[in-house]
């Protein structure tokens, strides 16, 4: 009893910053609350396991329109993802993805960054974004922009001493994500500068 | 991370391969009836293989897991399928930059990791194909340890 149910449209994967969802426009069947399920295929099952595809349990039977696939698509090989609708017994055909997904093609945005001036100290917060990521942070004198210098952090602590300042001198910080597994940096930062006590301390 | 096999140097990311193998060797270990015998300690210790062989042996290992082990290991349990198919498909990928670095730094195996490899094979061979992927999987910790000194 396949052939009624139509099988979901749009589907597509939305990848920001190594987190991964598969998403699919709604099948609206009037009065009914239509279910679907989501299995995956890596390079992997397609050249060694006759191209065997695996259910994603979280997203077996949801009636959500999104799956996160992130713990699944973790290595960077090409990997194939379908969906299909389902009422009762009656399930739609597959909707599969176009082309691959790898999470070398997830889109990394630039990290969030909070400079302070804490006396003549410069201060960085940055946004933990989970284990793949590290920063890279450029700093310079105002003035002083052949000068830039780099301090790379491997893991995130909640806040990294970058510098002591000269007094009253404004410095300027920028900072980028870069994950390892995948070989590649997000943009930068917006470059946020903040002034060393001595003439007027400032809080940014 | 960068990984040091003799002349090759490999990025990998063998946390996340050994968190996925960490959250099912209970049950995969638990499906291994033999526990007298194992496939890549029995007679010599992996550590014993020289550190020039490491890069061919490495990705020998590799080869053997991919085409012999992981297609053996489904199971009926889905949380269990996903974690081998995340390890598979890590694995795949690791072999395809020990393969590149292979060719390109032409490591060759020495005598002994042959002789090493070949014992790996009869021990596999020795036991019915299922048991002997189960108990290759479930021994996936002492590669991963040995790769780890390779760092």
């Amino acid at each position: 009893g396949d052939a009624l149910l139509p099988a979901p449209q749009s589907v597509s994967i939305l990848s920001t910053n190594m987190k991964h969802f598969l998403t699919w426009s709604p099948v609206i069947v009037l009065g009914a609350t239509v279910r679907y399920s989501v299995e995956f295929q890596g390079e992997y099952e397609r050249e060694y396991a006759n191209g065997s595809w695996i259910p994603i349990s979280e997203c077996s039977l949801t009636t959500a329109t999104v799956c996160n696939i992130t713990e699944d698509i973790s290595a960077t090989v090409a990997y194939k993802l379908r969906v299909r609708a389902e009422l009762g017994a009656t399930r739609s055909p597959w909707a599969t993805t176009k082309g691959f997904f790898s999470p070398t093609m997830t889109s990394l945005t630039p990290p969030e960054l909070r400079v302070v001036a804490d006396g003549h100290h410069i201060l960085v917060e940055l946004a933990d974004m989970g284990p793949s990521f590290q920063f890279r942070v450029l700093y310079w004198k105002k003035g002083q922009d052949s000068r830039v210098q780099q301090k790379v952090m491997k893991e995130v602590s909640s806040v990294l001493h970058l510098d002591t300042m000269e007094a009253g001198a404004e410095y300027c910080v920028k900072a980028q994500t870069h994950v390892e597994a995948i070989n590649r940096s997000s943009s930068f930062s917006p470059t946020q500068c903040v002034r060393a006590q001595g003439d007027t301390s400032m809080w940014l | 991370k960068t990984f040091h096999f003799g002349s090759c140097r490999v990025s990998m990311s063998l946390a996340e391969i050994r968190a996925g193998f960490t959250a099912i060797k209970a049950n995969i270990q638990s499906r291994d009836p033999v526990r007298t015998l194992s496939i890549l300690s029995h007679p010599h210790s992996l550590h014993k293989v020289k550190s020039s062989d490491r890069c061919c042996m490495t990705h020998q290992l590799f080869t053997f897991y991919v085409d012999k082990v992981f297609k053996h290991c489904r199971t009926e349990d889905s949380f269990v399928n996903r974690k081998i198919s995340s390890i598979a498909n890590s694995f795949l990928s690791a072999r395809r930059k020990l393969g590149q670095c292979r060719e390109q730094n032409n490591c060759v195996c020495g005598e002994e990791s042959t002789e090493k490899f070949k014992q790996i094979l009869a021990n596999y061979e020795g036991l019915n194909v299922t048991s002997a992927a189960m108990k290759s999987l479930g021994e996936l910790d002492i590669l991963l340890d040995w790769m780890e000194k390779s760092r």
